[in-house]
């Protein structure tokens, strides 16, 4: 196994794109250490780590963002130097980043044809021409996107293609994709792949960030390990098996990723959900007891998010009986009156709905502890560092204080930022939507460990995941939905995933 | 087993030391507010730190003060209040009107105050509740605001108030005018409010993100609500002592105050590091505008230029702040 480990590009191809002993410092601190990439022209090629490995910084330096502090980039064998963003898009190098950069007011064409792709004469744009060349690059990966429609009316995955229109318009010959799949359902991820399969027949090299690992062994030839700023390894897919991955991106084993099943769950029933009905959510009942962990699954689309917003009283239900703990959950609580009741709520979009990036860990915290920390509306400074040292200790978010800004944290410690910002009010149910979305393997596996100890001081937890090894790991019982309903029940301990993928399709039991 | 908990906790006590070009960024609106003291110390070293001139100044900004601290609180929500000016000149005018029809003065100060607390609780509802934006709503409530203002007027300027009146404005206590300490206090009651109560964090957690806030149990309609009623309610105060201070009152004074409000805020902004309005950054912004315009008048620079170098001076502060978001 350990022959396949090939740093220096033993192969005779040379690479499109190649970055050899890339140091970078930001006030001193080292976050690239001599790092080593190479990616060959018609392959897709992993680039795995967990948070705070180096991953960004190293594409910020192939793509002219930041400059190394040293070590070589080569293009295509001839070593480079890349100003800018802008010189290293001359170069063919774009990356296509989370938060797609197309703009929402513009027509697919336009967005296509952006920038110096736009064809015009004498400074007035032609359309005829500009319209033609944004229908070819959409043809080309075999798209049917009505050329007229803003991108604002776009599905994420249309989105998605417009952007590769785009890169591809600029003739791309490296791709670096960040998470592409983060906002996309299962269909959509299969379309998607199979675009990045026809751009690999190409000759296009593609660089693949993710950390859903079934993805890169799904679509990648090639993955490249990086910790602490370094390359760890890099070898073919085919020769690797996901253990190992996991192993060399924590550096240690992944057996202990989900801690093992308690028998924690009594038998009081703390929230009990009869006919909920919202917008897409369509009669759901269910009950979860205290010190249970109910995952909750589905495709995207099937409401499994609406169902937590509905009861969290994030958004408005159209009916149904919401009881927490004995007590009925009026039609129109808002999330402060659902708080109160005893809920506690950790919504889907970490850095738009979970933390305010801008501002410090304290003053995150707080928000949701103001009374807790406050006598007649007056707030007590000691009090609110007193929540926050200690949510910090028992959480372990690695951060210099409580005056940190938020922002400067890494997802997984912004994650548990917003943990430690509902647990301080002591749920006694805690509603998650994709917990560990974002966040690198290690702190998964310390959230893990902390919904157990949750679970077993008796805090029920109803935890929404796309991932169904997740879901199968965490939970004591899945709920899955479909189209608004709720499709399958299984006891976690027997579940696999074939099981809840038919009931995710909408195969009811 | 204890050591790995009690390490991360010791390797939180490492801070970084700012370096000098930092803390120059950091600290750029307050230097400059340091360096225009010196440069018109250095013209006219006779005038500029003489006490009167500095009690003159002093009273030139109080009322500035006073706006400008209802507007740092609607900034602080994320919003703005383009209407402060306009409501401050309808107070003002209800006051003197009232008081010349022989209405006894606090009743009239009281009706006033309302009439204030009255547009910022119609702001609040255009804008928390029925979703308006800061812009239009204010922007509209400010227009018809003159137009009361007007009407109460009768498009005239209305004096002869009672002389105790007058006094708010003119009076002095210990020899400092009386506006000034009613400035200072109002500016505390501001700072506390905004720093140690509840309603003040929940208006900066608005303010930082509206949507994070709301699912964090914060109620951000009424938070917003509050914020532009008290924006009214000061913003009136701040328009019954302009007209006790003048001895009179008309529809259109105190317009400048809007804008300068505004610029104040935006200046302190740049002075923290979250870049958020806050009231300390807003006094230093006023006395940055109180200083320049007394200083420019003292070496008897036209008044028309002073406002072009205002503006130019706004902008050289918030370049600097982003200069430093840039940085980061």
């Amino acid at each position: 196994m350990t022959a396949a480990v090939d740093l220096s590009t033993t192969s005779t191809v040379t690479p499109a794109l190649e970055a050899r002993g890339i140091v970078k410092r930001f006030d001193g601190v080292l976050a690239l250490n001599e790092a080593e990439f190479a990616v060959r022209p018609g392959e897709i090629h992993a680039l795995l780590g967990e948070n705070g490995a180096g991953k960004s910084t190293l594409i910020k330096v192939l793509t002219g963002i930041y400059e190394p502090d040293a070590g070589v980039i080569r293009r295509d064998g001839e070593e480079v130097e890349f100003a800018n963003v802008r010189v290293a898009n001359r170069a063919g190098i774009v990356a296509l980043y989370q938060e797609l950069s197309i703009i929402p007011s513009l027509s697919v064409a336009e967005n296509i044809m952006l920038g110096e792709q736009t064809p015009r004469r004498f400074g007035i744009v032609e359309w005829q021409r500009l319209r033609k060349g944004a229908k070819a690059q959409l043809d080309s990966i075999h798209q049917r996107i009505p050329l007229g429609k803003l991108a604002s009316e776009l599905s994420p995955v249309q989105q998605t293609m417009v952007a590769f229109a785009r890169a591809l318009a600029t003739d791309a010959k490296v791709l670096i994709l960040d998470e592409p799949t983060a906002s996309l359902t299962d269909t959509e991820i299969t379309e998607l792949f199979a675009v990045l399969r026809s751009l690999r027949a190409r000759g296009v090299a593609i660089v693949y960030v993710s950390h859903r690992l079934e993805e890169v062994f799904q679509l990648c030839d090639r993955l490249t390990i990086m910790r602490n700023g370094e390359t760890i390894l890099t070898k073919d897919v085919a020769d690797s098996h996901i253990d190992e991955v996991i192993s060399t991106m924590v550096g240690r084993s992944a057996s202990d990723l989900y801690p093992e099943r308690g028998t924690t769950a009594k038998d009081q029933v703390v929230l009990e959900v009869s006919d909920l009905t919202g917008r897409r959510v369509k009669d759901v009942s269910f009950s979860v007891k205290a010190g249970e962990v109910l995952g909750i699954g589905g495709l995207a689309g099937s409401g499994r998010s609406e169902l937590l917003r509905l009861i969290a009283g994030a958004q408005a239900r159209s009916g149904g009986e919401i009881m927490v703990a004995g007590e009925h959950l009026r039609k129109r609580a808002g999330v402060g009156r659902t708080l109160d009741a005893g809920l506690g709520l950790v919504p889907e979009e970490r850095r738009s709905q979970g933390v305010i990036l801008g501002t410090s860990i304290q003053d995150n915290i707080v928000i949701a502890n103001l009374g807790a920390v406050s006598t007649a509306g007056i707030v007590s400074g000691h009090r609110i560092v007193d929540i926050t040292r200690k949510a910090m200790q028992s959480l372990q978010i690695k951060a210099r204080g409580p005056r940190q800004h938020v922002g400067e944290l890494s997802g997984g410690n912004q994650q548990k930022v917003v943990l430690a910002k509902m647990l301080a009010r002591n749920p006694k149910v805690l509603l998650m939507d994709e917990p560990t979305r974002g966040i690198d393997v290690g702190t998964k596996a310390e959230i893990y460990r902390l919904i157990r100890e949750l679970a077993a001081t008796g805090t029920a937890i109803v935890a929404v995941s796309s991932e169904l090894p997740e879901l199968i790991g965490m939970s004591d019982r899945i709920l899955i939905m479909h189209e608004g309903r709720i499709s399958g029940e299984v006891d976690a301990a027997i579940a696999d995933e074939e099981l809840l993928l038919s009931y995710c399709y909408g195969k009811s039991e | 087993m204890n050591t790995p908990q009690t390490k991360s906790t010791a390797s939180i006590a490492v801070g970084g030391a700012k370096s000098a070009g930092r803390w120059m960024l950091q600290g750029g609106t307050v230097v400059a507010l340091v360096l225009l003291i010196i440069f018109f110390f250095a013209m006219r070293p006779d005038v500029f730190l003489s006490f009167t001139n500095v009690r003159n100044i002093l009273y030139q900004v109080s009322i500035l003060a006073i706006i400008a601290g209802a507007q740092t609180i609607v900034m602080v929500v994320g919003d703005f209040d383009l209407s402060v000016g306009a409501t401050s000149a309808l107070a003002g005018a209800v006051a003197a009107a009232m008081m010349i029809g022989g209405t006894p003065i606090p009743i009239a100060i009281i009706v006033a105050l309302l009439v204030g607390l009255v547009i910022g609780l119609v702001n609040g509802v255009l804008i928390a509740y029925l979703k308006l934006s800061a812009f239009v709503a204010t922007l509209a409530t400010m227009t018809s605001v003159v137009g009361l203002a007007f009407l109460v007027t009768n498009g005239t300027t209305l004096f002869n108030m009672p002389e105790a009146f007058n006094q708010l404005g003119q009076g002095r206590m210990m020899d400092i005018p009386i506006p000034v300490f009613i400035a200072i206090i109002i500016s505390l009651i501001l700072w506390f409010i905004l720093r140690f109560t509840t309603i003040g964090r929940r208006w900066y957690a608005t303010g930082g993100s509206a949507e994070v806030s709301r699912l964090s149990g914060i109620n951000i309609k009424r938070a917003r609500l509050i914020a532009f009623t008290a924006a009214g309610l000061i913003s009136a105060l701040g328009g019954i002592i302009l007209a006790a201070r003048l001895g009179s009152a008309s529809a259109v004074q105190g317009e400048d105050n809007m804008m300068f409000s505004v610029a104040a805020v935006f200046l302190g902004m740049t002075v923290i590091r979250s870049g958020a309005a806050n009231l300390g950054g807003t006094m230093v912004g006023v006395a940055i505008i109180g200083v320049m315009s007394n200083g420019l008048n003292i070496l008897g620079v036209n008044a028309y230029v002073q406002q072009v170098v205002t503006g130019l001076i706004i902008i050289a502060a918030v370049t600097l702040s982003s200069l430093r978001h840039k940085e980061r």
